[in-house]
């Protein structure tokens, strides 16, 4: 190139840095966003919070959720059992605790498989197009016309065998939740193929996966990880419904579906507090998920604004 | 429109035929892997014989060797299936009773529950809408805005026992020892359905029902209201001189119903997950509550049928909805 | 082929791009369940232009006569169905992938749209930059930062903006980025895809300054695609007059401006604005009537006759070639070709 007196004006070794204002991206911009917002700290510290209970619940309490001593039925809250016992002598705020766990795993591990397959076969039904993609999408909607969670009762009735794991539910709202991360991934991958700055990079002579993975998958994940924290939250509702049920992990696993299924009765019996307190904790996950969700899909997907 | 219909009805079918399967397939393959189902017939205490097992793994199709082959798709069994749907045969529970007359028997409950849901989402989904739109950026729509989010983050269950439990006993308590026992808000605010009232006892958990569905139709009401607020078309007819009203409701309200009616069909799929809690711990004797009795029970065919002919239902519903709106909107013919 | 391309007199030097009956149809499919192909879309129906060593060749045309699908199969976008482009002699639709990638050294791409033909997610650093990390034998990788930061001096901006991101300039300055990242391969060839048409009038002039400018430099050659006569004949030597897939008319910018001789072409030309309120109204003034035929099914015989006033039998019989015809100096296809002034005023 001719010209390199300008070039010269700067040192050649100073290194070049951003101007005077800061130069961010989209991500950092959202990040900056929902740092200053009090609803996002709040959420996130109870999310936090909640997952270290899940992690180490016996940071949390020194006592054995299966300790159960009859005599100690229905014992009120004390210094010592601070949430009191349950109808067979269980410290119940021990089994609380210990309920946090499945809960959180499902609500992580879903979203997690969910989005992962979604991604995958929403982009390669958006990168290929023609029979592929017709192919996926009629499968997407066949899967769509079973109702979730119909769907994740029949998968759960016909496997309830399996005993004591998080797996069958995982399964379950897996194989009826993968449609819409690969709806909105096929969406974004269409719209992106027509951009212009993927006709350039391949005008280049861009590889696929370049174009793939560093054109157009960068774009077309907005929208996609604006949805997690909403998605862990819909997946943990999920999974309190489907224990709920009976259908979730099965004793001695405490969940806190099953904690408040186990003690409908003892509502009218005098003991609202058994089926308050899993549901307290419960809505405190669900709705700091949906509440910090809702911040970062604002904060990432102006549009929606 | 002759094209758009036969195109449409041909997709119906496949997309059933291929529903079916799907169900079939993970039927078949939890027999493959867990095995035979039979067993629940005689509950966890009694070993049954040879003979009879045979005799039940029979009645519920589970003897087609096939079924010891994990991962065969079991085809002619599912052909097999598929005839005993078109003679209306959904198997049978526990006691040898026929699926389909259950349903039958049950379906105008669950109406009832849908038609109360439906209204509770096209009156305050629609209504709080439209509030939040008009009153942008001020408190109400702050207000409504943070209430979607919690009311939809709360599930269906815990409404529906909140409201038994508050509604139901305590504030229906209060009504049935003040107005006695056969005094209208006395019969709506019982804590579980009622077959002398079917309609009166049914609208608080079709309330309960429809509390997750009325967020997502409010925030897509005010969405759809603000777009059309700002549009061009909206903007002519204020500088024509029409008044706020009138631009309200003629021009704004009808074109933003357009996609709320369309996300009203679209939630009735995940209402039908719900009215299963809602039916069952209401007691409605309903299509929801015999899934719940059957998963309660472990009466796994029952839930297989059940579903199988749920989303027959929903997809014949949803292919009727497609029709109507190409009758009503032409555009959508000529995709 | 060359007396067809109406040379003038000039310095230029010989063929960069040649481009020999060039065919691109795309296939209508239509079923239910299994498709057919029931017709095909004749965006480029046969096109044969020569572009010399650093010459401007401008491409204009109404939107949908194929001149965007023409400057795709040049840089290698599409796939031609039948035909010839031939870079300094060499045919590059028999190349294979490694061929392929030579070819795009060579023949480089300036998009319409600056806000979409940049990715909004990476540094103007990254963008210009690409181009070296596609071939990375262009540019040692320890010498690329310098070298991004001397094209983006290069094209008129500021170096140590290297780390900003594209919605942090202007419309102009974008289009100043997406003409850095064409030149990172020292291409011979640019195609610049109506360059101009997505910037404000008052930017047009210094992005066209620029191409001009970096011509000199570099001894580059353009096709220039536009829909605009009055941008075309700003840059370009020779213009192409395209209507629905075919080149009408070509020749040099004075021959075509100052003496048309198609008819489709007089009737661009006098709907061109000029900025002389004294010829309003005695210019001699062409309206076209009817709308552009679908090119899925094209007329018979000549495209244009079923919106020409000079149509007869014979136009629908008989398709007229792009030759030099009686009373021109550069060819034409059309069976009635006659000068006709519509720039000037006629009286």
């Amino acid at each position: 190139m001719s010209d390199t007196q300008t070039i010269e004006a700067t040192p050649p070794t100073a290194p070049v840095k951003a101007g005077p204002e800061k130069v961010r991206g989209l991500w950092s911009d959202a990040f900056h966003d929902l740092r200053k917002r009090p609803q996002v700290l709040v959420c996130s510290a109870v999310i936090l919070l909640l997952i270290l209970i899940a992690a180490f619940p016996s940071l949390f309490t020194g006592k054995d959720p299966r300790d159960c001593q009859l005599e100690r039925f229905f014992g009120a809250p004390s210094a010592d059992a601070w949430f009191g016992y349950d109808q067979y002598g269980c410290d119940y705020f021990a089994m609380t605790i210990y309920g946090a766990r499945p809960s959180i795993v499902v609500g992580l591990l879903a979203t997690a498989t969910t989005f992962i397959l979604g991604a995958v076969i929403g982009s390669i039904a958006g990168y290929f197009g023609g029979w592929v993609d017709a192919v996926i999408s009629r499968t997407i909607d066949v899967f769509n016309s079973i109702p979730f969670v119909l769907g994740a009762i029949l998968i759960l009735a016909i496997w309830r065998s399996a005993g004591d794991t998080v797996w069958p539910l995982i399964l379950a709202l897996t194989v009826f939740g993968w449609t819409g991360g690969a709806r909105i991934l096929r969406g974004s991958f269409i719209e992106a193929r027509g951009l212009d700055y993927v006709k350039a990079a391949k005008s280049l002579g861009a590889s696929d996966s370049r174009v793939m993975f560093r054109h157009i998958f960068p774009n077309a994940m907005a929208p996609i990880v604006s949805l997690v924290p909403l998605a862990i939250g819909a997946y943990i509702e999920a999974e309190a419904s489907l224990s709920f049920l009976g259908l979730g992990l099965k004793p001695p696993a405490v969940t806190w579906g099953s904690m408040i299924s186990n003690n409908v009765p003892e509502v009218l019996a005098g003991h609202p507090r058994l089926l308050i307190i899993p549901a307290l904790f419960l809505l405190s996950a669900t709705i700091s998920f949906a509440l910090l969700g809702d911040a970062v899909r604002d904060a990432l997907d102006p549009k929606l604004k | 429109m002759g094209r758009y219909v036969i195109r449409r009805l041909l997709q119906a079918v496949l997309t059933i035929f291929l529903a079916l399967f799907l169900l079939h397939y993970l039927t078949s393959l939890s027999i493959q892997i867990n095995g035979n189902p039979a067993y629940a017939f005689f509950g966890g205490q009694i070993t049954p014989t040879q003979e009879q097992l045979r005799v039940v793994a029979e009645r519920y199709h589970t003897d087609h060797p096939c079924l010891k082959r994990v991962g065969d798709p079991c085809l002619s069994n599912f052909m097999d299936t598929l005839g005993r749907y078109a003679n209306g045969d959904f198997g049978q529970d526990l006691r040898f009773r026929p699926v389909s007359d259950q349903v039958v028997m049950r379906v105008p409950n669950t109406l009832r529950v849908f038609a109360i849901n439906i209204a509770t989402w096209a009156i305050a989904g629609i209504g709080l809408g439209m509030l939040a739109a008009v009153r942008r950026e001020k408190f109400s729509d702050y207000l409504i805005r943070a209430g979607t989010i919690i009311s939809g983050a709360v599930p269906t269950f815990l409404f529906v026992l909140a409201l038994k439990y508050l509604a139901g006993v305590w504030i229906g308590g209060w009504l049935r020892d003040h107005l006695g026992d056969d005094n209208v808000l006395s019969i709506i605010f019982r804590p579980s359905w009622d077959e002398a009232h079917p309609w009166l006892t049914v609208i608080l958990p079709g309330i309960a029902l429809a509390v997750i569905g009325t967020a997502g139709i409010t925030r897509l009401m005010r969405t759809s209201m603000l777009e059309n607020i700002r549009s061009d078309h909206v903007r002519t007819a204020k500088a024509k001189g029409l008044t706020g009203g009138r631009v309200l409701l003629a021009h704004t309200l009808r074109n933003s119903l357009i996609p709320v009616v369309t996300l009203i069909g679209l939630s009735l799929g995940g209402a039908l997950g719900g009215a299963v809690i809602t039916e069952g711990l209401w007691n409605i004797r309903g299509v929801g509550q015999f899934v719940f009795n059957a998963v309660r029970q472990n009466d796994t065919p029952i839930v297989v049928g059940v579903v199988s002919l749920v989303v027959i239902c929903y997809l014949l519903f949803s292919l009727l909805i497609d029709l109507l709106y190409a009758v009503l909107d032409p555009r959508i013919r000529y995709e | 082929m060359t007396d067809h391309n109406g040379f003038a007199a000039g310095g230029h030097g010989a063929p960069a791009l040649e481009v020999t009956d060039l065919v691109k149809h795309f296939p209508i499919r239509q079923g239910i369940v299994f498709k057919s192909t029931v017709g095909q879309v004749k965006a480029v129906d046969g096109v044969s232009l020569t572009l010399r060593k650093g010459e401007t060749l401008g491409v204009v045309g109404e939107s949908g006569c194929g001149k965007s699908t023409l400057a795709k199969l040049l840089v290698g976008l599409e796939t031609p169905t039948s035909g010839g482009i031939s870079v300094r002699g060499e045919d590059v639709t028999r190349l294979g992938r490694s061929g392929m990638r030579r070819l795009r050294r060579n023949v480089q791409m300036v998009f319409q749209d600056p806000y979409t033909s940049l990715n909004p997610r990476m540094t103007v650093g990254d963008i210009v930059g690409e181009p070296f990390a596609i071939h990375p034998d262009v540019v040692p990788s320890g010498g690329r930062r310098k070298a991004v930061q001397d094209l983006l001096d290069v094209v008129g901006l500021n170096p140590d903006h290297i780390n900003r991101y594209p919605h942090q300039f202007s419309g102009g300055q974008r289009q100043r980025i997406g003409i850095a990242r064409a030149l990172a391969l020292k291409p011979e060839i640019l195609i610049c895809d109506e360059p101009v048409s997505a910037l404000d009038v008052s930017i047009q002039g210094q992005v066209i300054n620029l191409l001009e400018q970096l011509q000199d430099e570099l001894g580059l050659s353009y096709i220039f695609i536009a829909h605009d006569l009055s941008v075309v004949r700003h840059i370009a030597d020779r213009v192409a007059v395209m209507y629905l897939g075919k080149v009408v008319e070509i020749g040099t910018e004075t021959e075509i401006y100052d003496s048309p001789m198609h008819p489709y072409t007089q009737a661009l030309l006098s709907a061109v604005p000029v900025p002389d309120p004294t010829l309003r109204g005695h210019r001699d003034e062409i309206t076209l009537e009817g709308d552009v035929p679908s090119p899925a099914n094209p007329p018979s015989g000549c495209r244009f006759r079923t919106r020409c006033w000079k149509a007869t039998d014979r136009c629908a019989s008989e398709e007229p070639l792009l030759q030099i015809r009686h009373g021109a100096q550069h060819a034409n296809a059309c069976h009635f070709a006659a000068p006709r002034d519509v720039v000037h005023a006629v009286d």
